[in-house]
């Protein structure tokens, strides 16, 4: 077998395991029940909420990701690789981890001090926003800074001698020209914050019509031995996790100039 | 006014480097990669930190961030903004500067004439050729009103023909705008017509800042003799007119026939690879050849330089290892000695 076929073959092999995963979901499937639960108060509300959160963790996480890719994709400072790294924590730490960490810290005098004085997080929306937001802005800084890694420096060194200070020249040249990238950035966090279970399930708990998100909503279903409910909230959020991946592909197509 | 001046500027290969550039002056840096040429015009825009003081018209800039320099910069690859039209490319640092956009628009257009790429205005950087391109990101370098511009090999992509073209075009329009210009070249060829001072820079040294014909007539140092391609001196006794356009200097025991428009040369230079030996008697008539004796032969990686006396006169011929090699040739030989006039340079007293 030639490499080309070989390597073509694995591709198709890796793509069929996730089609025989989906295809399964087919054989507890009840058709009748599909509407009836994507329809009912609880699966709405699980699916605004989500939407809802994961829109402003992904504004958050790209609020904080922005200058924060810029700085490491263009600035030689102290501490410059020690950040780099820990921004990859919810790349290796597993989101349950994350949320017991969060948990943890809310237990802690600063942490109770900011429950009592300002927002309670745990078990409440803003536990499933933090959840989102602590699980998706180091990755959405490495995804931003990919794709301002890959403006050339010089068109700011331009700018700079046509008279544009470093601000200006951020934001007319380098933000624009990374514009696709941030979209897709954003895109794929804010895909990331919908599927988020671990940390979500841990600060914000599973209480149904409160801080139940779609993935919660599944783990519930399945708990309770639910099958077909959960084919049908697996589904959903299959469905809304491809129409995300399809407009990644579209907003990363090379545009003219790029 | 836009006179520089480089007081002990020292930054990677740069060492203690001094240099002043005149206003209105075109400065061309000529040097090998790495002789820290492009380092030199990073110093003098501000894009890099360094040790030393750069100065405007007496004015301390080593505290002046970049943008604030006024110091126009078109780089060897252009870096036209992808994302904006020809005509927004152009007016991108008046706008910046926050010039009025009746001003902006006058001096697009007058820019856009100037170049003759009124007719690009609306078109996108990927859809330019590689002339074009260079035409924008000179309107776009010195929209600005910069008084100083430096460049930065701006031509190298370009074809011969066409970058001889920019360059007398540029350099035209550098002189009508008394803009203080500093252009890095990493050959000779063309520094000389556009100069109107060279400075030879190697490993981080300024070697010779001259005019072009002080340097090819008097370099001051080996390496510079070397980078000019070691060219052979002649004085000359006697000057007659032939005819218009055409007169025979007399050089020792040499008579060398060439095209010139005025009555007298003081000097010549030829450059070696000019000067062509040959073991057996040319055809063709006897203009510009002469017999010499070998005197030397140094062999320089794939070329050999060859000495050959004529009469009083010794001249460097460099020719090609392989045509070395077909020819029988060692020292004390007698051989043909024909000179071209390709890149010949004079003195005029």
């Amino acid at each position: 077998m030639s490499f080309k076929r070989l390597a073509i073959t694995f591709s198709f092999v890796t793509f069929l395991l996730y089609v025989t995963l989906i295809l399964s979901l087919l054989y507890f499937y009840r058709g009748s029940l599909f509407l009836e639960i994507l329809f009912s108060e609880r699966t709405l509300f699980s699916i605004r909420l989500s939407i809802i959160t994961a829109t402003i963790a992904t504004l958050l996480s790209m609020f904080f990701a922005i200058p924060s890719a810029y700085a490491l994709s263009r600035y030689n400072f102290f501490g410059r690789q020690f950040v780099d790294t820990v921004l990859e924590l919810p790349m290796i730490v597993s989101p349950v981890a994350l949320g017991a960490m969060v948990l943890i810290f809310f237990n802690t005098p600063a942490g109770l001090a900011i429950q009592e004085q300002g927002i309670q997080f745990v078990f409440t929306v803003y536990g499933i926003l933090i959840a989102q937001f602590i699980t998706t802005a180091g990755i959405a800084t490495r995804l931003v800074k990919a794709a301002m890694d890959e403006i050339p420096q010089r068109y700011e060194e331009v700018a700079k001698t046509l008279g544009a200070s470093p601000s200006k020249a951020f934001f007319n040249v380098t933000l624009p020209l990374s514009k696709n990238g941030i979209i897709a950035a954003s895109i794929l966090t804010w895909a990331k914050a919908l599927g988020e279970f671990g940390a979500t399930i841990t600060i914000a708990g599973s209480m149904a019509m409160k801080t139940e998100t779609i993935p919660v909503a599944i783990f519930m279903r399945l708990a309770s031995a639910d099958i077909e409910g959960t084919v049908v909230l697996v589904l959903i959020l299959i469905g809304i996790g491809l129409s995300i991946l399809y407009a990644v592909r579209l907003f990363t197509a090379k545009t003219p100039y790029a | 006014m836009a006179h520089i001046k480089l007081k002990h500027i020292s930054k990677y290969v740069l060492s203690d480097v001094n240099l002043e550039i005149e206003d209105k002056e075109l400065l061309v840096l000529v040097g090998p990669n790495g002789a820290g040429k492009s380092t030199l015009l990073n110093v003098i825009a501000g894009l890099t930190d360094y040790r030393g003081e750069v100065f405007f018209d007496e004015k301390k800039m080593d505290q002046v961030p970049p943008h604030k320099r006024g110091v126009g910069y078109l780089f060897q690859d252009l870096a036209l903004f992808p994302h904006l039209n020809v005509s927004s490319n152009i007016a991108y640092g008046l706008k910046v500067q926050g010039y009025p956009e009746k001003v902006i628009k006058k001096r697009v257009e007058a820019l856009l004439d100037a170049l003759h790429i009124g007719g690009l205005r609306e078109r996108y950087p990927h859809n330019l050729s590689g002339g074009e391109k260079q035409r924008v990101a000179i309107a776009r370098a010195i929209a600005p009103f910069q008084k100083i511009l430096l460049l930065d090999e701006p031509l190298s992509g370009l074809d011969p023909q066409t970058s001889k073209y920019l360059r007398t075009e540029l350099c035209v329009l550098l002189k009508r705008l008394e803009i203080t210009s500093v252009f890095v070249i990493h050959d000779l060829l063309g520094a000389e017509e556009m100069a109107d001072r060279i400075a030879i820079i190697h490993k981080g040294q300024i070697e010779q800042l001259a005019t072009p014909n002080d340097i090819f007539f008097s370099p001051r140092t080996d390496i510079v003799s070397e980078f000019i391609g070691m060219p052979n001196i002649l004085n000359c006794d006697h000057c007659h007119i032939l005819s218009t356009g055409l007169v025979e200097v007399v050089s020792g025991d040499m008579s060398i026939i060439l095209p010139y428009e005025g009555s007298s040369i003081k000097k010549l230079a030829i450059p070696p690879h000019d000067i062509y030996i040959s073991d057996t008697k040319p055809p063709g008539p006897a203009l510009n050849r002469y017999k010499g004796i070998i005197t030397e032969i140094l062999p320089i990686n794939s070329t050999i330089r060859v000495r050959v006396a004529i009469g009083s006169n010794n001249l460097l011929t460099e020719l090609q290892k392989s045509a070395f090699d077909e020819m029988n040739l060692d020292v004390g030989k007698e051989v043909y000695v024909i000179v071209k006039l390709r890149r010949l340079r004079y003195v005029e007293p």
